[in-house]
């Protein structure tokens, strides 16, 4: 087993950053091809309107995931070497709270405003200034939210994990709820 | 308005979830995007104010580092610009504009794309990530926190949209 390749030492750091322009430019690519780069497009979901962000979305986790996992189980990819999102469960229910409220404001999360503003939207340069400024405030105000900030740490865990369960049955799961839910889009946005 | 020649979000989709399978395998982690701007942000500051800069516990993560900017967020999310910028002008929707609601008037959109970069910017390293970080590639991990955060980010929006009817329309 030798994959991740870098975690296996199979080049080094300035290898590494090249890698991330290559895999960066594939990541705006399908962004702005896919419409995420367009506000309107963006926001569709929250009204109701245009379900292009959970069809992206939850079509690119569904493949992401499977590769992942399958390669695992194949044993060509040592998963224990994949840094896995930490979980925090109050500070990242108040935070996905906070930014789907921004996400609704600005009509951008932080990858889509870039691929706006690459497409040449000047809205998106103004959204991307307020999340700097955004991440200033955080910094500023961490002395008097850092005890909320590491509360409820649940650590880099799974949820097959967490249900001690295999991953395929919450994948089955997933396959069944995207399908549910691509169904129901595809029938909402031809009757609208 | 803009051409609609979009791809199928299913054909996107699939290829940025190919994408983010060949960062796990290559590289050993997610894509991600907000760290970068809290890291040029972190950089800027301390090059007007150093003093201030270091005075900030949670940027002091960011500016330890010999080189801060050769960070593997920023040259990734330089990739992004370059190929949304490539998309955007081989299929001829590049044009400079003001993207806003047709209604609204350029300041209100001047105020809601600030407050809303605001919010997302906060939010973001309250979360330890953002939709490409934490929603995309810990929810393609089955991480728990993935799902947390794409859970709550979705209620936070459709309480705003409900709120906010005629914000996009």
């Amino acid at each position: 087993m030798t994959a991740p390749l870098y975690g296996y030492g199979m080049f080094g750091v300035n290898t590494s950053l090249l890698l991330a322009v290559i895999l960066g430019i594939f990541f705006g690519l399908f962004l702005e091809r896919g419409g995420l780069g367009n506000p309107h497009k963006l926001t569709g979901v929250f009204y109701f309107t245009d379900f292009t962000v959970p069809k992206v979305m939850f079509t690119a986790i569904l493949v992401a995931a499977s590769g992942l996992y399958l390669l695992s189980d194949l044993k060509l990819l040592d998963i224990s070497r994949v840094w896995i999102v930490p979980a925090f469960f109050w500070p990242q229910i108040a935070g996905g709270l906070l930014f789907g409220a921004g996400f609704v404001l600005s009509g951008y999360c932080p990858g889509t405003a870039i691929a706006g503003f690459a497409s040449g939207r000047l809205d998106a340069l103004v959204a991307m200034t307020g999340i700097g400024a955004g991440s200033l405030i955080f910094a500023v105000l961490y002395p008097y939210i850092e005890g909320f900030y590491i509360f409820s740490a649940m650590g880099s865990v799974t949820l097959p994990q967490l249900l001690k369960i295999n991953h395929w049955f919450v994948m089955v799961l997933l396959y069944v709820l995207a399908a549910g839910m691509f169904y129901l889009m595809e029938r909402f946005e031809k009757r609208s | 308005m803009e051409k609609n020649n979009f791809w199928s979000p299913y054909i996107a989709g699939i290829g940025l979830g190919l994408t983010l399978l060949a960062t796990f395998y290559i590289i050993g982690w997610g894509l991600g995007a907000s760290s970068a701007y809290s890291l040029v942000t972190a950089v800027g500051l301390n090059e007007i104010s150093p003093g201030y800069a270091g005075s900030l516990k949670y940027f002091s993560r960011y500016l330890t580092a010999g080189y801060p900017l050769k960070d593997w967020v920023l040259f990734e999310v330089t990739g992004l610009f370059i190929g949304a910028l490539a998309g955007a002008l081989l299929s001829g929707n590049f044009r400079v504009r003001f993207d806003k609601a047709e209604k609204m008037s350029s300041k209100k959109r001047l105020v809601t794309a600030a407050t809303g970069g605001i919010l997302i910017g906060f939010a973001s390293r309250l979360s330890r990530g953002c939709t490409s970080g934490v929603a995309l590639s810990g929810g393609a991990q089955l991480a728990a926190g993935g799902w947390i955060f794409v859970i709550a980010m979705f209620a936070g929006g459709f309480v705003v949209a409900a709120l906010f009817r005629r914000l996009w329309s």
